[in-house]
């Protein structure tokens, strides 16, 4: 039956999308930045992922290592770019993160990094078993991608709902000003804030560069816009309206294709989605008015 | 500020007059010292794959034939561009080549869409180009000037059905294009043919560039149920549709063409290329000393494996050789003559080159090769005439 396989493919790949968009929409959240250069991290963090695939053949060290660098390339680019930025126009911070994305991707595709080629990142499913019942199957590496997503999400959420810091952002995110002023340390709030929404990019990027095996200079490119799409659908800053979205917005292009084909190619179908989103319901599907 | 503008605009005109007398007279190039040869191809970009790799097997095939006595006594000089694949810089190129560099020839490593821009530039300047593997029909539709190495497209589409219908032995097939120049004239030459042939196409569907997500168009295919699947693609989106075909549990014969004919393909697919049967231009298992020499020349120089881009950007270089060598100047004209007349020739990789046709198309086999134990390996060689030159 193959509604109910598009509808797991689907959530696969919405899955993926979660991952990279959610770290994106905590740094809007709080800085109101429109962070490209997170495109950016996501393929820093699938490199380093490789790198370290290819000297230890384990895909979990390889996630781990992925993750904390990236955390820290976030933190890197606030403290070292954006910081200098916070009472700029938002332009500012925009072009500046733009010529991030593009710089690093360049250096990237350089020779002795990982040059033009795609890489393969054969790390399969870690070893997860594969699934299959009548109506749907899902591969080890769908299930792989499905268990790290769910995992992080959840840790996401205790740390922003538990922890002391975690409430900072809440207050950071409904007003930066008025946290500061009650009390909020906002530079290790942002930090973290930073550091955690990278690490998920991070873990975005080893986790695609698994389930198509392949790892490129330029795989950024894509979702550095449809991440995007995603947390504008979400509403702009909400955590739970980007996950929605994501899975929406997944839905939609598979079913779309597995129904009619490529109308339209598939960007070409959230931006569609977007731009229907923007008419109807402009502050998102969970935003606030 | 005006003031100041003007005054660069004389300087600049006074420059330009100065430099114009100062220019050699109509002659293209001096008679001595080395013969340059223009070359583009995209070594940035989502094409360097594929162009750092024409780039690479060009500057063997020139070095190779310096070592070995240069052309006319004199050695060749590749003078080369970076295009990004793009039809805008690689028309620009084109001009700078010509007009700068005065190159007597031109080979294009690039894709269909930056070699149709440069086309028109060579042809007007009266320098013949060669392109390597862009096989859109268009190219060589530009005028006299024009050759290429690649088969057509639409002639590889055609042995595709060929070796579908009459070798395969498939009835039904569908048909999964890539969404540009090269995926949908590959198409229309399967479609031509698969017709004469009387298969029945159960399916067609098309993709954008870069796709990267087949899983739901497989389960299209698999409700289709064809014997066979005709897909046009490059390696990324091939490792991507083969791997997720395995996955989806779709049985059935994969035919690519030389968009898949890459080791990275293999790489990047893994276990799930094999079996898959594809049509190129580079026979890897041939006998030939030729192809043989390059498959070694190339591993030895950059330490990994030639492909079928690289293969066809070292034989424009060779094509161009020995046409300026047979022709006996780098008078542009006489060149273009000995390229239109080259019969027989054997010092190409891909090769033998039997002849060009009328409309500066090459005949040559065309090989399938089908990937066993993680290598492309010979599974039917397509010497007929009368199925492999263009019409």
């Amino acid at each position: 039956m193959p509604f109910f396989q598009n509808l797991s493919n689907a959530v696969v790949l919405g899955s993926t999308y979660i991952l990279m968009a959610v770290g994106l929409s905590m740094v809007y959240g709080v800085l109101k930045i429109l962070h490209i250069a997170h495109a950016a991290v996501y393929t820093v963090g699938a490199f380093i992922g490789l790198l370290v695939f290819t000297w230890f053949e384990s895909f979990w060290l390889a996630l781990l290592v992925a993750m904390i660098a990236s955390g820290v390339m976030g933190v890197l680019i606030y403290r070292g770019v954006y910081f200098y930025m916070l009472d700029a126009p938002r332009t500012v911070p925009l072009i500046a993160s733009i010529g991030l994305f593009v710089m690093f991707t360049d250096l990237l595709q350089k020779g002795f990094l990982m040059g033009p080629y795609q890489q393969a990142l054969p790390a399969g499913g870690a070893g997860l078993p594969s699934f299959q019942t009548g109506l749907f199957s899902l591969t080890s590496k769908q299930i792989l991608v499905l268990l790290v997503t769910l995992v992080l999400l959840v840790v996401v959420y205790l740390l922003l709902t538990r922890t002391r810091v975690g409430l900072g952002w809440q207050a950071a995110a409904m007003d930066r000003e008025m946290a500061g002023a009650v009390g909020v340390d906002l530079n290790r709030v942002v930090a973290l804030n930073f550091f955690l929404g990278s690490a998920l990019a991070g873990a975005a990027g080893v986790l695609v560069g698994v389930y198509n095996n392949s790892v490129f200079a330029t795989m950024g490119d894509l979702p550095s816009y449809k991440a995007f799409i995603i947390i504008v659908l979400g509403g702009m800053g909400s955590l739970p309206g980007t996950i929605v979205a994501s899975l929406l917005l997944a839905l939609v292009e598979n079913f779309l294709v597995a129904s009619v084909g490529y109308v339209l190619p598939r960007d070409a179908i959230a931006f569609l989605v977007l731009i229907l989103m923007l008419m109807f319901r402009p502050h998102g599907l969970l935003g606030q008015e | 500020m005006k003031r100041n503008i003007g005054l660069l605009l004389v300087l600049l005109l006074a420059f330009g007059l100065l430099a114009a007398q100062c220019a050699p007279s109509a002659q293209p190039q001096a008679a001595e010292g080395p013969i340059k040869i223009g070359f583009f191809s995209p070594t940035t970009g989502f094409a360097a794959a594929d162009g750092t790799s024409a780039l690479q097997s060009a500057q063997l095939a020139v070095s190779m034939i310096n070592d070995a006595g240069g052309v006319l006594g004199r050695p060749l000089e590749l003078v080369y561009y970076d295009d990004a694949a793009k039809p805008d810089q690689a028309s620009a190129i084109a001009r700078k080549l010509i007009e700068q560099d005065k190159v007597v020839a031109g080979v294009s490593g690039s894709y269909s869409g930056a070699t149709r821009a440069a086309a028109p530039i060579f042809q007007e300047a009266g320098i013949p180009m060669v392109s390597a593997y862009a096989i859109h029909p268009e190219i060589t539709a530009t005028g006299d000037k024009i050759f290429r190495v690649g088969t057509l497209a639409t002639v590889q589409g055609r042995v595709g059905a060929e070796l579908m219908g009459n070798v395969l032995g498939a009835k039904r097939v569908a048909i999964l294009t890539i969404d540009n120049d090269f995926g949908v004239s590959l198409t229309d030459g399967f479609k031509a043919h698969a017709q004469e042939l009387g298969l029945e196409i159960v399916l067609e569907e098309k993709y954008p560039l870069g796709e990267t997500e087949f899983r739901p168009i497989i389960g299209k295919i698999k409700e289709a149920a064809p014997d066979a699947v005709y897909a046009t693609g490059y390696y990324n989106e091939a490792a991507n549709l083969v791997s997720q075909a395995v996955d989806e549990g779709l049985e059935v014969q994969i035919v690519g063409q030389e968009g898949y004919d890459s080791p990275k393909f293999i790489e990047l697919a893994g276990p799930a290329a094999e079996g898959v049967i594809i049509t190129t231009d580079l026979n890897r298992d041939s006998e030939r000393a030729a192809t043989k020499l390059f498959l070694e020349q190339y591993k030895a120089t950059y330490e990994e494996e030639a492909d079928m881009v690289g293969a066809s950007a070292y034989d424009a270089v060779h094509v161009l050789a020995q046409a300026i060598e047979a022709a006996g100047s780098t008078d542009p004209s006489a060149i273009t003559a000995a390229i239109a007349g080259l019969k027989d020739f054997e010092d190409v990789a891909s090769g033998p080159f039997w002849y060009y046709t009328a409309k500066r198309e090459v005949v040559r086999p065309v090989s399938a090769q089908i990937v066993k134990g993680g290598a492309f390996h010979l599974f039917h060689e397509f010497e007929d005439v009368a199925l492999v030159e263009a019409k």
